[in-house]
């Protein structure tokens, strides 16, 4: 259990939390923003909620 | 991960996207919680801080019952407003043996870490009773039925039983209570000895007379007894003006 | 027999979503009066009537469990169920688990509420319940993370929606916190009373995780799924950036989890614990705000239907006090902000203004726009609508204001000196300048109170006219 004591000190957490985060983070970014393709692909999903539209109708004829 | 990754298994993977969603919630917890289990820094060394009598556990029952912490802190910060009303600043070790916590989030009242001997027992139990008797502009509840109701004696063992089970140094043993006359001294192991927990909670209740009615033990006995303990374990004079102040 | 409206309730399980929908007014109008109850108290304390079963201390998790699990709560249970239904076309795998889930979870509420004025507390602020309550709630919520996800598997769509991403991190993260903070050792198996498997500072530590991921989760997270799926859907048009609605989700479920020691500033808490919250505190900013920007934007376009359309304006407004308390709250968290305002009313104002402003706001929003749908009708009357909109604005508006004052009265007043270096004030000077702020502050919980009751009443005529209308449409079919 002593290598738990290195992230007991927050000199060494602090950046190291900040380093984890940035990296994920720029990484979906990138991901994310990266490409056209990517980019149409995913917002082509916004339209999910109204693939059951009809049914709102149905209900009462 | 390899070079074919795609956010798109995420999307469309329920198992993946669950897994990746627990791992991103459980890195905050981890790294500031998990810490604190194994620095000896966390709690400082200092001489007093013993775990409370069986009378004085069960008043912080009746404090917990009560709902106290929601108005009352027990946590003074080391500001110079605070040195002067409340006292010296709370310590890591002088909750240790606090389960749960009460340190509280808001101040309706004033805080109490310390309150423990600033006012006499008398002044407590009227104050308890009807606050606005002794502070007419208080808005705390009157709590009469303190005064009024017996303290459940019934089950006090089997509460520091399962104390002892979380890490309170009750003792069963006479091994565990060697370890807590080294540790604390005579008097002391000896209120922590739960074969005597019944027979010790009556004699501090008779002898200290909390509630002023030596008749019966009331609830009142036990809350009062617990708030005259508040903050007075550690003797701060015994200790310079900066020796904590390393472990904030 | 009327083959139109049957095959929408076998596509669908919305029986379940109806009953938790119901619960949730029920618990709002509950939960609210306790909530106005105990506020008043700390104006005229001559109200806790020296009864233990009345007296502020427990009767406050009464109001807390019930605002928070019973309306927030059963508001989640039935739009997650709606949504996770809607957006994957699929039912729920099981009616069975479904109804556990609700009876479970009102068990929970009631037991609570019940053991609260009892004197069962487990001390710890919004975890209060008891051990064996506490293990009725892993039971429904284990259920309730299998019904979700064996539905999501069942989804006829390859993608999944956002909307169940922030639902799904919802469960998941409320059930780690749950089981965690909650770790006790009971006095034998026969007893309510137990004790916190943690002690002092760890004690502090675990609980303030639980407590403002609470926030974060239950309050945030499941309630961004709700915006997710309802904003646009009232809008009429899809949410603004479906990008940005990845990059929030991850970005919040990430930061979420180390904002909790904010609450301990200044305490016994190794300082290093709260600096790097505080530090996470500014950062969630980000995501919070990207978040309420593609909410709002989704409007974008349409901006009339802010004038026209009183369902829109509960869902905008609630946005707007999602941004403003997201502000609130990552000032609150810098460390000299927070030595002012700990301990003071302020915390109280700030938790309203997330509480009342967004969660309340986006679920009356949400509600408006599901029930008229379950039951196949219309709005009863879209007058009350609005005037529910403008008590609980109003409300809301007195609430803040009040604590704001009192809090920052309460913060000033503590730390005068007078010229020689002494105190300025006495503790009870404070409590006594306090008395017209908590006044303004009971009467604002009123204006929000009768705006639920308003609430309540048009959604009861409305299911009543729902029925009605089915009713009528069933035997013109059964004589065609």
């Amino acid at each position: 259990m002593e290598w738990l004591m290195w992230f007991s000190k927050y000199e060494n957490t602090k950046p190291l939390a900040l380093i984890i985060f940035f990296v994920t983070f720029i990484g979906i970014v990138v991901y994310v923003y990266g490409s056209k393709k990517r980019s149409q692909r995913l917002e082509s999903y916004r339209h999910i909620p109204f693939l059951d539209e009809q049914d709102d109708t149905k209900d009462k004829q | 991960m390899n070079l074919n990754f795609k956010h798109e298994w995420i999307e469309t993977n329920i198992g993946l996207l669950a897994v990746l969603t627990m791992l991103a919630i459980s890195v905050g917890g981890l790294v500031e919680i998990a810490p604190l289990f194994f620095i000896d820094k966390t709690i400082e060394k200092v001489e007093g801080v013993r775990p409370y009598t069986p009378l004085e556990q069960r008043g912080r029952d009746i404090y917990i019952r009560e709902g106290c912490y929601l108005c009352h802190s027990q946590m003074i910060r080391p500001f110079r407003d605070e040195k002067l009303r409340y006292g010296h600043y709370s310590l890591a070790a002088e909750s240790q043996y606090d389960h749960p916590f009460q340190w509280g989030s808001k101040r309706t009242g004033p805080d109490l870490a310390r309150v423990g001997g600033k006012y006499s027992n008398e002044w407590q139990v009227q104050h308890l009773v009807a606050p606005r008797s002794m502070v007419p502009e208080s808005v705390m509840p009157n709590y009469p039925w303190l005064l009024a109701t017996p303290l459940d004696l019934s089950d006090v063992s089997g509460r520091l039983k399962a104390l002892r089970k979380v890490g309170v140094p009750y003792s069963l043993t006479q091994a565990e209570r060697d370890a807590n006359t080294t540790k604390f001294g005579e008097t002391v192991a000896a209120q922590l000895h739960i074969p005597d927990a019944q027979k010790n909670l009556v004699s501090q209740a008779n002898f200290g007379n909390y509630d002023g009615d030596r008749s019966s033990i009331s609830e009142m006995d036990a809350l009062v007894a617990y708030l005259q303990v508040l903050g007075t374990m550690v003797d701060f004079s015994k200790y310079s003006d900066d020796a904590f102040v390393d472990n904030r | 027999m009327a083959v139109t409206t049957d095959s929408g309730a076998e596509q669908y399980n919305f029986d379940i979503v109806k009953k938790f929908a119901v619960m949730s007014l029920v618990w709002a109008v509950v939960g609210m009066f306790v909530g106005v109850y105990i506020a008043s108290e700390l104006a005229w304390p001559f109200l806790n009537f020296d009864s233990p079963y009345f007296s502020f201390g427990r009767f406050r998790p009464v109001h807390t469990s019930a605002v928070i699990f019973g309306f927030g709560g059963s508001a989640l249970f039935a739009t997650s169920y709606y949504v996770v239904q809607r957006t994957c076309q699929a039912r729920l795998i099981s009616d069975g688990m479904a109804s556990f889930t609700f009876w479970g979870w009102q068990t929970v509420i009631v037991l609570a509420a019940l053991s609260y004025v009892m004197g069962y507390s487990q001390g710890r602020e919004y975890a209060e319940m008891e051990w064996p309550i506490d293990l009725l709630v892993e039971v429904v919520w284990v259920t309730y993370l299998i019904l979700y996800v064996g539905t999501i598997m069942r989804r006829k769509q390859s993608h999944i929606y956002v909307a169940n991403w922030f639902y799904l991190s919802f469960i998941l993260a409320t059930a780690l916190l749950h089981t965690f903070n909650n770790l006790a050792m009971p006095i034998d198996l026969f007893s309510m009373k137990s004790y916190s498997l943690f002690s002092g500072t760890q004690d502090a530590m675990v609980q303030w995780w639980y407590g403002h991921n609470a926030v974060g989760f239950f309050l945030t997270a499941a309630f961004l799924g709700m915006m997710y799926y309802f904003v646009p859907k009232q809008a009429g048009r899809p949410i603004y950036s479906y990008r940005l609605s990845v990059v929030h989700f991850w970005a919040l479920s990430f930061m979420y989890m180390w904002v909790g020691a904010h609450h301990l500033h200044w305490t016994a808490l190794p300082d290093w614990t709260s600096s790097l919250a505080a530090a996470f505190s500014i950062l969630l900013l980000m995501p919070s705000w990207g978040g309420m920007i593609n909410g709002i934007m989704t409007l974008s376009g349409a901006w009339d239907k802010l004038r026209t359309d009183p369902i829109m304006r509960f869902m905008i407004v609630a946005l707007s006090f999602y941004g403003m308390s997201t502000f609130e709250g990552p000032m609150m968290s810098l460390k000299e902000v927070n030595a002012l305002s700990h301990y003071t009313d302020w915390t109280v104002g700030h938790v309203h203004s997330g509480a009342l402003g967004w969660v309340a706001m986006i679920s009356f929003g949400s509600l408006y726009h599901m029930i008229p749908k379950l039951w196949g009708t219309q709005i009863y009357s879209r007058k009350l609508v609005e005037w529910h909109f403008w008590l609980a604005t109003i409300g809301i508006v007195l609430y803040i204001v009040a604590m704001w004052i009192s809090g920052i009265t309460q913060g000033l007043m503590w730390r005068a000196f007078d010229e020689f270096g002494n105190l300025q004030y006495s503790f009870v000077e404070s409590v006594a300048e306090m008395m017209p702020f908590y006044a303004m502050r009971a009467i604002g919980g009123m204006f929000f109170l009768t705006g639920t009751v308003l609430m309540a009443g048009n959604m009861f005529m409305t299911i009543r006219q729902g029925k009605r209308e089915n009713a009528i449409l069933d035997a013109k079919l059964a004589h065609a």
